[in-house]
């Protein structure tokens, strides 16, 4: 068997109950279990995430807004088959890639012409259309032992230190005060 | 060359012109380059070669640090550094999937750290020999490194933009941690001054390096500022970092280990020595105090994890089947 780093899985995380779901990065897995327990290591340090998702990243289909320019984009050959897609879009640059909704369309390429009808004045630098039955979450039962870990770890945060204030006692005294 | 017109550069990299123009007018606006957008071949080159090496930067930084983890003094110092390797780790698999994005593999990547071919940052190689090495690495090193990450958040290359701004934000933590153990040992006992100035002493030179050449020996730079990767000069950054620094330190009693340092009214900066550049090549081309014992470390890791590797696509592939 030849070495390897393993597939890559796009990673998906709720931040807050009320929030979509929002594109964070890729892990390498062996399998969709492998890369949950991955992606909690590598993007739920802090306390952050309610729940996770991922998806092996090969069977994201996205398109750029410069790639859209291109009108051949939708005769490419056809990928995926006929079910529910996850709508995701970057709106700016300073906003996350999130989900918008979902489709029930035949094909990736579908999928995609019917968001682009469906969120007509929709702002997006990109556009990711997802195949729902490939998707895989983490169990709610898990979640308190995947995630509530870190709300405990206050020392993560930088707030926490209070250098700015040690720094003014030596500039003004040249010695800490407590 | 990349002080040249757009009509030339094409020329010279093979690139239509019409297609180069509309990149570099994006780029003046503002824009961000994503994945599937066109982009120069030698934007894609650059961008990989400098994007896995700080991917492997921070796998490697991982390691200095992770030697004191066993000998940390108290329970939260410990839980601190566990905390902040940790994070190291992260972002080096950040920074390896904005690399991916870009069409480099991670076995190709990983190969070419394992094999000493990549290059990783220079300050990883030098030792950490005392345990107040490890607030002065916080400070110093993770301050320097968030001095050029600040600037690379502003990259025009969209997922490595993305990554450094989530670094920068945990780096903070880093770095505040690592300040705050100075301060303390700076006032604290005899022993604690002593073993803090002896850090100091040492990363002092090697941090100043971190921000590479000056920038007229810096061959990459002339490219990466035209296409916005690097929006300042590895010489305007060292010096903020070092007007930044130094008040600071010398306000703590610390001795900064430079006879030449001094105020300079007109330019309102402080004016450091000279760098040991021969120090600096040396370490780069593999040279240095660390090197041999820093790859031997990751290979060895690397090897020792090639069975769980093995078992778990096993496993995968027999799920996969029943």
């Amino acid at each position: 068997m030849p070495d390897t780093q393993w597939p890559r899985y796009m990673v998906f995380v709720q931040e807050q109950e009320k929030d979509p779901w929002r594109h964070y990065g890729t892990v390498h897995a062996p399998d969709a279990d492998m890369a949950l327990l991955n992606a909690r290591d590598v993007f739920a340090r802090r306390p952050q995430a309610l729940g996770m998702q991922v998806v092996p990243a090969k069977l994201i289909f996205g398109k750029t807004l410069e790639e859209l320019e291109n009108p051949n984009w939708a005769n490419e050959e056809i990928i995926g088959k006929s079910e529910n897609y996850l709508i995701f879009a970057k709106p700016f640059e300073q906003s996350p890639c999130e989900q918008l909704g979902q489709v029930k369309a035949n094909s990736s390429q579908d999928a995609l012409k019917k968001a682009l009808q469906n969120f007509p004045d929709q702002k997006a630098l990109w556009w990711w259309v997802i195949p729902g039955s490939e998707l895989s979450a983490s169990d709610d039962a898990d979640a308190d032992s995947m995630f509530a870990p870190a709300f405990e770890k206050t020392y993560k945060n930088q707030a926490e230190y209070h250098t700015v204030t040690l720094m003014r006692e030596l500039h003004d005294t040249g010695k800490l005060e407590s | 060359m990349y002080g040249a017109d757009v009509e030339q550069v094409a020329i010279e990299l093979n690139e239509d012109p019409q297609q180069l123009e509309d990149f570099e007018a994006r780029i003046a606006r503002g824009e961000k380059i994503e994945p599937g957008d066109w982009m120069p071949k030698e934007y894609r080159r650059q961008l990989i070669r400098m994007i896995s090496q700080h991917a492997h930067s921070e796998v490697v930084g991982m390691l200095p640090e992770g030697a004191w983890i066993t000998r940390a003094p108290t329970l939260r110092r410990k839980l601190i550094l566990i905390a902040k390797v940790q994070d190291e780790g992260g972002h080096g698999q950040y920074l390896y999937h904005a690399a991916e994005t870009l069409g480099a593999t991670r076995e190709e990547m990983l190969e070419a750290l394992l094999s000493g071919k990549a290059k990783y940052s220079s300050i990883f190689n030098y030792p950490t020999l005392n345990w107040a090495d490890i607030g002065t690495i916080g400070w110093l090193v993770d301050g320097a490194a968030i001095m050029n990450q600040t600037m690379l958040a502003r990259a025009s290359y969209g997922p490595y933009s993305r990554a450094m701004v989530r670094i920068c934000m945990e780096e903070n933590f880093h770095k505040k941690q690592g300040q705050e153990m100075v301060i303390f040992y700076s006032q604290g006992t005899a022993k604690q001054r002593e073993m803090i100035q002896d850090a100091i002493t040492r990363w002092w030179w090697p941090t100043l390096m971190m921000f590479g050449p000056h920038d007229s020996d810096s061959p990459n730079s002339a490219v990466l500022t035209r296409w916005g990767i690097k929006t300042r000069s590895n010489d305007e950054l060292r010096q903020d970092f070092i007007n930044q620094l130094v008040p600071d330190l010398q306000a703590c009693g610390l001795v900064i280990p430079d006879p030449d340092l001094h105020f300079d009214e007109e330019s309102g900066n402080w004016q450091i020595g000279p760098i040991d550049w021969d120090e600096f090549w040396r370490v780069v081309k593999g040279i240095g105090p660390r090197n041999k014992e820093r790859l031997a470390a990751r290979n060895k890791a690397h090897d020792d994890g090639l069975w769980v590797r093995e078992a778990l696509v096993a496993y995968a592939e027999k799920q996969a089947t029943s």
